[in-house]
Protein backbone atom coordinates (compact mmCIF):
# COMPACT_ATOMS: atom_id res chain seq x y z
CA UNK A 1 0.00 0.00 0.00
CA UNK A 2 1.21 3.15 -0.73
CA UNK A 3 0.60 6.68 0.76
CA UNK A 4 1.15 10.47 0.29
CA UNK A 5 1.40 12.49 3.62
CA UNK A 6 1.86 16.08 4.16
CA UNK A 7 3.91 17.13 6.70
CA UNK A 8 4.44 20.94 7.43
CA UNK A 9 4.51 21.56 3.57
CA UNK A 10 6.98 18.33 2.95
CA UNK A 11 5.28 15.38 1.26
CA UNK A 12 6.30 12.29 2.31
CA UNK A 13 5.62 8.92 0.29
CA UNK A 14 4.86 5.88 2.59
CA UNK A 15 4.90 2.37 1.64
CA UNK A 16 3.39 -0.23 3.95
CA UNK A 17 4.15 -3.68 3.18
CA UNK A 18 3.21 -6.90 4.85
CA UNK A 19 6.19 -8.91 4.73
CA UNK A 20 4.65 -12.12 6.72
CA UNK A 21 2.01 -12.60 9.61
CA UNK A 22 4.35 -11.33 11.51
CA UNK A 23 6.65 -8.49 9.72
CA UNK A 24 5.80 -5.15 8.10
CA UNK A 25 7.88 -3.19 6.31
CA UNK A 26 7.16 0.13 6.26
CA UNK A 27 9.45 2.67 3.81
CA UNK A 28 9.34 6.54 4.46
CA UNK A 29 11.17 8.12 1.38
CA UNK A 30 14.24 6.29 1.00
CA UNK A 31 14.42 5.14 4.55
CA UNK A 32 13.24 0.96 5.11
CA UNK A 33 11.39 0.33 9.27
CA UNK A 34 10.50 -3.43 10.31
CA UNK A 35 8.30 -3.60 12.63
CA UNK A 36 8.15 -7.38 13.92
CA UNK A 37 5.45 -9.01 15.67
CA UNK A 38 7.06 -10.69 19.19
CA UNK A 39 4.85 -14.09 19.78
CA UNK A 40 2.92 -14.46 22.58
CA UNK A 41 2.36 -10.83 22.87
CA UNK A 42 1.06 -8.18 21.03
CA UNK A 43 3.91 -5.75 21.40
CA UNK A 44 5.33 -4.52 18.27
CA UNK A 45 9.14 -3.94 18.09
CA UNK A 46 10.56 -2.08 16.07
CA UNK A 47 13.77 -3.12 13.95
CA UNK A 48 15.48 -0.52 12.79
CA UNK A 49 17.37 -0.76 8.99
CA UNK A 50 19.09 2.98 9.02
CA UNK A 51 17.81 4.58 11.96
CA UNK A 52 14.71 5.63 14.09
CA UNK A 53 12.25 7.96 13.51
CA UNK A 54 12.19 10.59 16.25
CA UNK A 55 8.94 10.98 16.15
CA UNK A 56 5.88 8.60 17.41
CA UNK A 57 3.42 9.09 15.05
CA UNK A 58 0.69 7.05 16.70
CA UNK A 59 0.42 9.92 19.60
CA UNK A 60 -1.86 13.22 19.46
CA UNK A 61 -0.19 16.31 19.56
CA UNK A 62 -1.73 19.27 19.96
CA UNK A 63 0.73 21.67 17.81
CA UNK A 64 0.81 25.64 17.70
CA UNK A 65 -0.50 26.69 14.14
CA UNK A 66 1.46 30.04 14.66
CA UNK A 67 4.59 31.38 16.91
CA UNK A 68 2.84 33.25 19.75
CA UNK A 69 3.26 33.26 23.35
CA UNK A 70 1.11 31.03 26.08
CA UNK A 71 -1.26 33.43 27.63
CA UNK A 72 -3.93 30.65 28.97
CA UNK A 73 -3.86 26.95 29.69
CA UNK A 74 -7.98 25.71 29.59
CA UNK A 75 -6.99 22.09 30.55
CA UNK A 76 -4.70 20.27 33.39
CA UNK A 77 -3.31 16.84 33.15
CA UNK A 78 -5.70 14.19 32.97
CA UNK A 79 -8.54 15.82 31.66
CA UNK A 80 -10.42 14.08 29.25
CA UNK A 81 -10.78 16.42 26.65
CA UNK A 82 -13.13 16.13 23.63
CA UNK A 83 -12.64 17.26 19.71
CA UNK A 84 -13.81 20.96 19.71
CA UNK A 85 -11.77 21.89 23.34
CA UNK A 86 -10.73 25.17 24.11
CA UNK A 87 -6.58 24.13 25.30
CA UNK A 88 -5.21 27.18 25.02
CA UNK A 89 -5.07 30.89 24.26
CA UNK A 90 -1.79 31.69 22.30
CA UNK A 91 -1.07 35.45 21.49
CA UNK A 92 1.01 36.61 18.53
CA UNK A 93 0.92 39.71 16.70
CA UNK A 94 -1.46 41.15 19.56
CA UNK A 95 -3.83 38.87 18.57
CA UNK A 96 -5.61 36.44 20.48
CA UNK A 97 -5.99 32.79 19.42
CA UNK A 98 -8.25 29.68 20.99
CA UNK A 99 -6.31 26.54 19.89
CA UNK A 100 -8.82 23.89 19.77
CA UNK A 101 -8.46 20.17 19.79
CA UNK A 102 -9.13 18.45 16.53
CA UNK A 103 -9.11 14.77 18.55
CA UNK A 104 -10.68 13.15 21.46
CA UNK A 105 -8.40 11.91 24.44
CA UNK A 106 -6.58 12.30 27.80
CA UNK A 107 -4.24 15.20 28.38
CA UNK A 108 -1.09 13.26 29.02
CA UNK A 109 1.87 15.95 29.19
CA UNK A 110 1.07 19.70 28.54
CA UNK A 111 4.23 20.60 27.40
CA UNK A 112 4.24 24.48 27.92
CA UNK A 113 4.09 27.22 30.40
CA UNK A 114 2.17 30.78 30.40
CA UNK A 115 4.21 33.48 29.11
CA UNK A 116 6.32 30.48 27.06
CA UNK A 117 7.16 31.68 23.63
CA UNK A 118 6.93 28.66 20.90
CA UNK A 119 7.42 28.23 17.49
CA UNK A 120 5.47 27.11 15.07
CA UNK A 121 4.27 23.69 15.01
CA UNK A 122 5.87 22.86 18.29
CA UNK A 123 3.98 20.87 20.58
CA UNK A 124 1.95 22.26 22.69
CA UNK A 125 -0.14 18.92 24.93
CA UNK A 126 -0.25 15.36 24.10
CA UNK A 127 -3.04 13.30 24.45
CA UNK A 128 -3.02 9.66 25.02
CA UNK B 1 -22.98 44.94 4.62
CA UNK B 2 -25.37 43.49 7.58
CA UNK B 3 -25.03 45.95 10.84
CA UNK B 4 -26.92 44.70 14.18
CA UNK B 5 -27.09 47.53 16.17
CA UNK B 6 -27.53 47.24 19.51
CA UNK B 7 -28.00 49.92 22.57
CA UNK B 8 -26.15 47.88 25.24
CA UNK B 9 -24.03 44.68 24.80
CA UNK B 10 -21.58 43.28 27.70
CA UNK B 11 -19.23 43.09 25.34
CA UNK B 12 -19.41 42.81 20.69
CA UNK B 13 -16.43 40.62 20.43
CA UNK B 14 -18.67 38.51 23.17
CA UNK B 15 -21.42 38.98 21.62
CA UNK B 16 -19.94 37.71 18.02
CA UNK B 17 -18.34 34.82 19.54
CA UNK B 18 -21.31 33.39 21.49
CA UNK B 19 -23.63 34.19 18.66
CA UNK B 20 -21.15 33.62 15.60
CA UNK B 21 -23.32 35.33 12.91
CA UNK B 22 -22.06 35.12 9.26
CA UNK B 23 -18.86 36.87 7.72
CA UNK B 24 -19.33 40.50 7.37
CA UNK B 25 -22.13 40.78 9.68
CA UNK B 26 -20.76 43.52 12.26
CA UNK B 27 -22.23 44.15 15.88
CA UNK B 28 -22.15 47.50 17.05
CA UNK B 29 -23.45 48.54 19.72
CA UNK B 30 -23.69 52.05 21.40
CA UNK B 31 -22.51 51.17 24.85
CA UNK B 32 -20.99 48.03 26.18
CA UNK B 33 -20.63 47.46 30.00
CA UNK B 34 -17.59 44.96 29.95
CA UNK B 35 -15.95 45.92 26.94
CA UNK B 36 -12.13 44.42 26.85
CA UNK B 37 -9.04 44.34 24.94
CA UNK B 38 -6.57 42.43 24.81
CA UNK B 39 -5.77 39.93 28.03
CA UNK B 40 -9.09 40.85 29.00
CA UNK B 41 -7.97 44.68 29.77
CA UNK B 42 -10.56 46.87 30.72
CA UNK B 43 -12.13 49.07 27.31
CA UNK B 44 -13.83 52.04 28.79
CA UNK B 45 -16.95 52.28 26.75
CA UNK B 46 -19.30 54.53 27.62
CA UNK B 47 -22.20 56.02 24.91
CA UNK B 48 -21.06 58.30 22.46
CA UNK B 49 -18.15 56.02 21.66
CA UNK B 50 -17.99 53.42 18.73
CA UNK B 51 -17.82 49.86 19.61
CA UNK B 52 -18.54 46.91 16.57
CA UNK B 53 -16.71 43.55 15.53
CA UNK B 54 -16.71 42.90 12.33
CA UNK B 55 -16.76 39.12 11.35
CA UNK B 56 -14.34 37.93 9.32
CA UNK B 57 -14.33 35.20 6.50
CA UNK B 58 -12.54 31.98 6.38
CA UNK B 59 -8.69 33.33 5.82
CA UNK B 60 -5.26 31.79 6.63
CA UNK B 61 -4.01 33.20 9.89
CA UNK B 62 -1.18 34.97 8.29
CA UNK B 63 -3.82 37.31 6.05
CA UNK B 64 -5.37 37.69 9.65
CA UNK B 65 -2.23 38.70 11.30
CA UNK B 66 -1.88 41.18 8.10
CA UNK B 67 -5.22 42.38 8.53
CA UNK B 68 -5.09 43.12 12.20
CA UNK B 69 -1.99 45.64 11.20
CA UNK B 70 -3.75 46.99 8.62
CA UNK B 71 -6.95 48.09 10.51
CA UNK B 72 -4.88 50.04 12.97
CA UNK B 73 -3.71 51.68 9.40
CA UNK B 74 -7.36 51.86 8.33
CA UNK B 75 -8.73 53.64 11.39
CA UNK B 76 -5.67 56.04 11.71
CA UNK B 77 -6.45 56.42 8.01
CA UNK B 78 -10.07 57.65 8.57
CA UNK B 79 -9.18 59.67 11.31
CA UNK B 80 -6.49 61.76 9.35
CA UNK B 81 -8.74 62.14 6.16
CA UNK B 82 -12.02 62.93 7.54
CA UNK B 83 -11.27 64.85 10.79
CA UNK B 84 -7.43 66.08 9.61
CA UNK B 85 -5.96 64.84 12.43
CA UNK B 86 -2.40 63.70 13.07
CA UNK B 87 -2.63 59.56 14.41
CA UNK B 88 0.05 57.67 15.36
CA UNK B 89 -0.47 54.07 15.14
CA UNK B 90 1.46 51.91 17.96
CA UNK B 91 1.76 48.81 16.18
CA UNK B 92 0.52 46.77 15.77
CA UNK B 93 -2.74 47.76 16.87
CA UNK B 94 -3.47 51.06 19.05
CA UNK B 95 -4.59 54.02 17.57
CA UNK B 96 -3.03 57.69 19.40
CA UNK B 97 -3.65 61.19 18.87
CA UNK B 98 -1.63 63.87 20.51
CA UNK B 99 -0.26 60.84 22.44
CA UNK B 100 -3.02 59.17 23.55
CA UNK B 101 -4.90 56.46 22.97
CA UNK B 102 -8.00 57.36 20.71
CA UNK B 103 -8.59 53.37 19.47
CA UNK B 104 -8.18 49.93 19.74
CA UNK B 105 -8.39 46.36 18.09
CA UNK B 106 -8.17 43.01 19.21
CA UNK B 107 -8.34 39.92 16.89
CA UNK B 108 -9.71 36.85 18.39
CA UNK B 109 -9.57 33.84 16.53
CA UNK B 110 -10.43 29.95 16.79
CA UNK B 111 -8.07 27.72 15.62
CA UNK B 112 -7.60 23.96 15.37
CA UNK B 113 -6.19 22.31 12.00
CA UNK B 114 -7.41 25.48 10.35
CA UNK B 115 -8.79 28.99 11.36
CA UNK B 116 -12.54 28.07 12.51
CA UNK B 117 -13.72 31.27 13.70
CA UNK B 118 -12.43 34.77 13.39
CA UNK B 119 -13.59 38.24 15.02
CA UNK B 120 -12.30 42.17 14.97
CA UNK B 121 -13.10 44.07 17.55
CA UNK B 122 -12.25 48.20 17.13
CA UNK B 123 -13.28 50.43 19.55
CA UNK B 124 -13.08 53.79 18.72
CA UNK B 125 -13.36 56.75 21.35
CA UNK B 126 -15.64 59.15 19.07
CA UNK B 127 -18.14 61.44 20.75
CA UNK B 128 -16.71 60.77 24.84
CA UNK B 129 -16.66 63.98 26.05
CA UNK B 130 -14.71 63.00 29.07
CA UNK B 131 -12.44 60.29 30.44
CA UNK B 132 -12.50 59.23 34.24
CA UNK B 133 -9.58 60.02 36.33
CA UNK B 134 -7.24 56.85 35.65
CA UNK B 135 -7.65 57.29 31.74
CA UNK B 136 -7.45 61.38 31.54
CA UNK B 137 -3.78 61.59 30.48
CA UNK B 138 -3.71 58.44 28.55
CA UNK B 139 -7.04 58.38 26.28
CA UNK B 140 -8.24 60.83 24.09
CA UNK B 141 -11.83 61.17 21.76
CA UNK B 142 -12.55 62.57 18.20
CA UNK B 143 -14.90 64.90 20.29
CA UNK B 144 -12.22 66.58 22.60
CA UNK B 145 -9.53 66.87 19.88
CA UNK B 146 -12.36 68.18 17.46
CA UNK B 147 -14.40 70.00 19.58
CA UNK B 148 -17.54 68.43 18.20
CA UNK B 149 -19.49 65.43 17.17
CA UNK B 150 -18.63 62.73 14.91
CA UNK B 151 -21.16 60.47 12.50
CA UNK B 152 -20.49 57.09 14.31
CA UNK B 153 -22.41 55.10 11.46
CA UNK B 154 -20.29 56.76 8.51
CA UNK B 155 -17.01 56.26 10.26
CA UNK B 156 -18.23 52.79 10.97
CA UNK B 157 -19.23 51.96 7.19
CA UNK B 158 -15.81 54.07 6.21
CA UNK B 159 -13.69 51.36 8.32
CA UNK B 160 -15.41 48.27 7.26
CA UNK B 161 -15.90 48.90 3.32
CA UNK B 162 -11.70 49.56 3.32
CA UNK B 163 -10.67 46.54 5.29
CA UNK B 164 -13.30 44.09 2.93
CA UNK B 165 -10.87 46.08 -0.16
CA UNK B 166 -8.02 45.13 1.60
CA UNK B 167 -8.49 41.61 2.59
CA UNK B 168 -9.58 40.72 -1.10
CA UNK B 169 -6.15 42.24 -2.26
CA UNK B 170 -4.36 40.31 0.66
CA UNK B 171 -5.84 37.07 0.27
CA UNK B 172 -5.58 37.25 -3.35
Amino acid sequence: MKLKLTIQGKEYEIEIEQIDREKTKIKIGDKEFLFEEKKGNKEKTLVPQTSLPKRNFSKKEIKAPIAGTISEIFIKKGDFIKKGTKVILLSAMKMENEIISESEGNVKEIMVKINQKVKEGETLIVLD
Amino acid sequence: MRIKKYTEVPSTNALAKKTKPRSWTVIWAEKQTSGYGRKKDYWFSPKGGLYFTIILPKSKIEDLQTLNILAAFITAKVIKESFKLEPFIKLPNDVYVNHRKIAGILTETVIGSDVKFSIMGIGLNTNIEKFPKELENTATSLKIELGRKVDNEKILKQIVTELKEQLKTISE
